[in-house]
């Protein structure tokens, strides 16, 4: 297993420039997710990585080999795309095979790892049908196999999920963490979906406009971002003024360190979960909307200067509807704020 | 990519190039430079240029005619080959598609029976029956409408795949509009792109098709450029040439309407 | 369920099935029932002499002009649709060629063999270029009139049609499938042989099929270049327009017939090879 280390790279297509000074440090077997919109410039990291483009600037080393312009056969990764990785004109167990014969694996050994491979991914049944007669996950599973099959120093993968099902999804995105844990490769993952990320990685990093904005365990982006982007990237974001008190910051109802993204950041960033609702027909809020989300319950509330959104257990909320008159506060249990700008 | 194989490719390209060039330049020195090509030397290389042959020919009077004609047989192969296939295509998309494969097996069969046989063929068959009917240079009309089917089925049958029709026709039933309207309001405007690919095709086949007006005796602008060409070769040349650009222009005109809709020629099932 | 063929079905085909029928299908019928009546009565005469002397020797000739410049055709117009579809620039290149195809794919043998009379005929261009430097070609035997003569000229729409067959499959490779293959440790050629060609063989060869089909039956180039030929097409129309002998009608029928018989053959081979290299292709 290797680390990877991805040193001030700079990419330009044209005039745009997709990557500036990018780096990057993947530890030996960890899962590190590089999340961002379209156009920020995590597939061109990813391709720079595999070797499919070359960087304008900086180095990738692995394992500590400088392997910037080494060609991309001779890397060992394993790489799963988005769609279309299997070659269609074999079936699974031949897809897997390949990666195999070019590895210049004797027979025996193919048939030992082909039939492990297919049994950890759950696949040994579908193994012989071509890829038109498999389902979105069942390619994507075999892909992995493939991918894995010749024990590659670090897997990529191109958003894996992004085409599938939303069941499918979830329950393929477990077993991709759980293959991985198992075998213990350095992994790149690549997506623009925030819940993918945050369910997987060890380490998320955002990105945008070709820079790397923020890169930390999920709690950690979660709870504390590092600039207005990411806050209101990374799940779903309250922005409520807070006025200067002391050395505390009040918002809503109480006084509450904070943290300031910036020097001159005056807005709160309050998660959905961290606000209380209690109806009061005195209160200035009103509820618009009520949602129902299973364990959650999350109230649409509209107020002077725009619209919060809190999340409470459906356990314990009282039952608002939408019209009634509410007063919002933020929760006892908020200690600890962050600051970004307006 | 190799540098070597880019290389390679970069030849190949060239010589590729130079073979569909090099005979148009041929053409176009024969027929519009006077000098004939055993007294050519370097230094008469840019003398007796003129395009007074081509200018003599469009005055010519059979000239008129014949071309008049096969605009008009290409106006009307045009028309009957989409009256005749839209329908057919958009039923085979909207509500049959068990039968595409006999209906793509079905077009391609033309091809299958040489010109010379069709001609003889229908000839026996209307002769005896409707004389009339092979007299007239519209007689044309159909086997141009045959010849063309196997291109012009399949760039409709591509065009209405690309939109999804079915999706397209059963959205608008709901709507409550009856098939007639679906089909002249909503599909075809949506098609024209494919209407217009299978439309260049077939001019491009008619302008330049001799087999069939040649065996019918009827006298088109090929047949007439062959006829031509026997009497006045350097004029011919150069009416030939002019053809064939007329032809490329309507398709490149044709391709760029393709674009403008975001297509190419291969979306159009070409 | 509704029945199968309902009134709308109905109205929409029949109009078409009756022209395909009229046009195509009852004369070729006719000719077919001619050919076995020589003479007015049921024999296999005129099916047999179709098959003796000079008729032999024209489909002969046919068939290794229509295989020849199908296969030549074929590989070069793969190559051709291969070595496009990877370049991005010249941008003009890629839609210039698509629009040149369709033209040429379509051309009629007049304005085609003249262009070629004009470069390499006797008194052409190229010949006289080629004099200079002092290369003579016609003492290398080569003729427009002849066999190679024919094939490079046919080659002149025969690649612009494969060129146009084989891009939508060339298209259809995934980018992902090659960078797949390289990732995994595939050398270019390794990716090719096991992964691209397989995968255009079954349009490979249903663009052969077109290509043979195509030149099998082309008559004008072979009129202007050389009226007396000995090829099928030339052949039929002599039988059939030159002095009219009865008998020989009925012989041109039947030549006729074997060409279709020859044609519907190829069909279904090619259709069955299909099937067979594209087991694992989707319906």
């Amino acid at each position: 297993m290797a680390k990877v280390v991805m040193s001030g790279i700079r990419k330009e297509f044209g005039s745009t420039v997709a990557l500036s000074d990018f780096t990057l440090e993947i530890e030996s077997g960890e899962l590190v997710c590089l999340l961002g919109p379209s156009g920020c410039g995590k597939t061109t990291a990813l391709r720079i990585l595999a070797g499919f483009e070359k960087a304008d600037a900086g180095t990738v080393t692995v394992g500590g080999e400088d392997i910037t312009y080494v060609p991309t056969p001779k890397r060992n990764f394993g790489m799963v795309f988005q769609e279309y990785s299997l070659f269609p004109n074999m079936t699974g167990r031949a897809n897997v095979e390949f990666a195999l014969k070019l590895r210049k694996a004797g027979s025996a050994e193919r048939k030992d790892t082909i039939d492990r491979l297919l049994e950890v991914t759950g696949l040994t049944e579908h193994a012989d049908k071509y890829p038109h007669q498999m389902s979105g996950g069942q390619r994507q599973r075999v892909a992995l196999a493939r991918a894995l099959a010749s024990n590659p120093r670090v897997l990529l993968l191109d958003e894996p999920l992004s085409a599938l099902d939303a069941k499918v999804r979830d329950s393929l995105r477990e077993e991709i963490r759980r293959v991985q844990r198992e075998i213990g490769v350095t992994t790149l993952f690549v997506t623009h979906d925030q819940h993918e990320a945050l369910a997987i990685a060890d380490r998320v990093g955002v990105m945008s406009h070709g820079r790397l904005e923020q890169i930390d365990p999920p709690r950690a982006l979660y709870e504390q971002p590092a600039s207005a982007f990411v806050a209101g990237f990374v799940g779903t974001v309250n922005r409520i003024p807070a006025q200067p008190d002391g050395d505390r910051w009040r918002v809503l109802n109480r006084s509450v360190p904070a943290t300031a993204t910036t020097a001159g950041a005056t807005l709160a960033v309050i998660r959905p979960e961290q606000l209380a609702v209690d109806v009061d027909a005195a209160g200035t809020d009103t509820v618009r909307e009520v949602v129902f989300l299973g364990p959650l319950t999350r109230l649409i509330i509209a107020r002077e200067g725009g619209t919060l959104i809190a999340d409470l257990l459906t356990a314990e909320f009282g039952g608002a509807n939408a019209g009634d008159r509410v007063r919002v506060r933020l929760r006892d249990d908020v200690d600890d704020l962050v600051l970004i700008e307006g | 990519m190799g540098i070597v194989v880019k290389i390679l490719r970069t030849i190949f390209l060239v010589l590729l190039g130079l073979f569909f060039f090099v005979p148009l330049l041929a053409m176009a020195r024969f027929a519009f430079q006077s000098v004939p090509v055993v007294l050519l030397t370097p230094e008469k290389l840019l003398e007796g240029w003129s395009l007074a042959g081509l200018f003599e020919v469009f005055g010519n009077p059979e000239f008129q005619r014949a071309t008049l004609i096969s605009l008009q047989l290409m106006v009307l192969a045009i028309l009957i080959t989409l009256v005749l296939l839209l329908p057919v295509a958009a039923l085979v998309e909207i509500r049959a598609p068990q039968l595409r494969t006999a209906m793509t097996a079905i077009t391609l069969l033309p091809w299958v029976v040489p010109p010379v046989a069709l001609v003889v063929g229908v000839a026996a068959t209307f002769r005896s029956t409707v004389p009339w009917f092979l007299a007239s240079p519209y007689s044309l009309v159909p086997f141009y409408v045959l010849w063309a089917l196997p291109f012009s089925y399949r760039a409709l049958d591509a065009g209405l795949r690309s939109i999804g029709a079915r999706t397209l026709y059963e959205a608008a039933r709901v709507m409550g509009a009856s098939t007639f309207t679906i089909i002249v309001r909503v599909i075809i405007p949506n098609m024209i792109g494919a209407i217009i690919a299978a439309s260049v095709l077939t001019a491009a086949l008619v302008l330049g098709e001799f087999a069939f007006a040649a065996l019918l005796l009827k006298e088109t602008l090929p047949t007439f450029m062959a006829e031509f060409q026997r009497s006045e070769p350097r004029a011919g040349m150069a009416l030939a040439l002019s053809v064939m650009l007329l032809t490329a222009l309507i398709i490149w005109i044709g391709v760029r309407a393709l674009r403008k809709r975001g297509m190419d020629l291969q979306a159009a099932g070409v | 369920m509704r029945r199968r063929f309902d009134t709308a079905t109905v109205v929409v085909a029949v109009p078409f099935l009756a022209f395909v029928g009229l046009f195509l299908f009852v004369p070729t019928i006719g000719l077919a029932i001619k050919a076995f009546t020589p003479g007015g009565s049921f024999g296999f005469s005129a099916m047999q002499r179709a098959l003796e002397g000079t008729y032999r020797t024209a489909f002969i000739n046919s068939l290794s002009l229509a295989v020849t410049s199908s296969l030549l055709g074929g590989v070069l117009g793969l190559l051709l649709a291969l070595s496009l579809k990877s370049l991005t620039r010249p941008k003009w290149l890629r839609s210039t060629t698509d629009s040149w195809s369709a033209v040429a794919a379509q051309l009629g043998g007049i304005p085609l063999a003249f262009a070629f009379i004009a470069a390499i005929g006797t008194q052409g261009l190229i010949t006289k270029l080629l004099s200079l430097v002092g290369v003579d070609i016609a003492d290398s035997g080569f003729s427009l009139s002849e066999f190679w003569g024919l094939v490079v000229v046919y080659l002149y729409f025969q690649i612009p049609l494969m060129f146009l067959v084989m891009m939508p499959a060339v298209g259809g490779l995934k980018s992902t499938w090659g960078e797949a293959a390289a990732i995994m440790g595939s050398s270019p050629g390794r990716y090719w042989r096991s992964v691209a060609l397989p995968l255009l063989v079954p349009s490979f060869l249903g663009g052969l099929l077109l290509l043979f089909v195509n030149s099998f039956a082309a008559y004008a180039t072979a009129y202007v270049l050389n009226p007396g030929a000995q090829l099928v097409p030339l052949q039929i129309r002599f039988l059939l327009q030159g002095n009219v002998i009865t008998g020989e009608q009925d012989l041109a029928y039947a030549i006729v017939l074997w060409t279709i018989s020859l044609l519907l053959i190829s069909l279904l081979l090619i259709a069955v090879l299909q099937r067979r290299t594209a087991k694992w292709a989707s319906s």
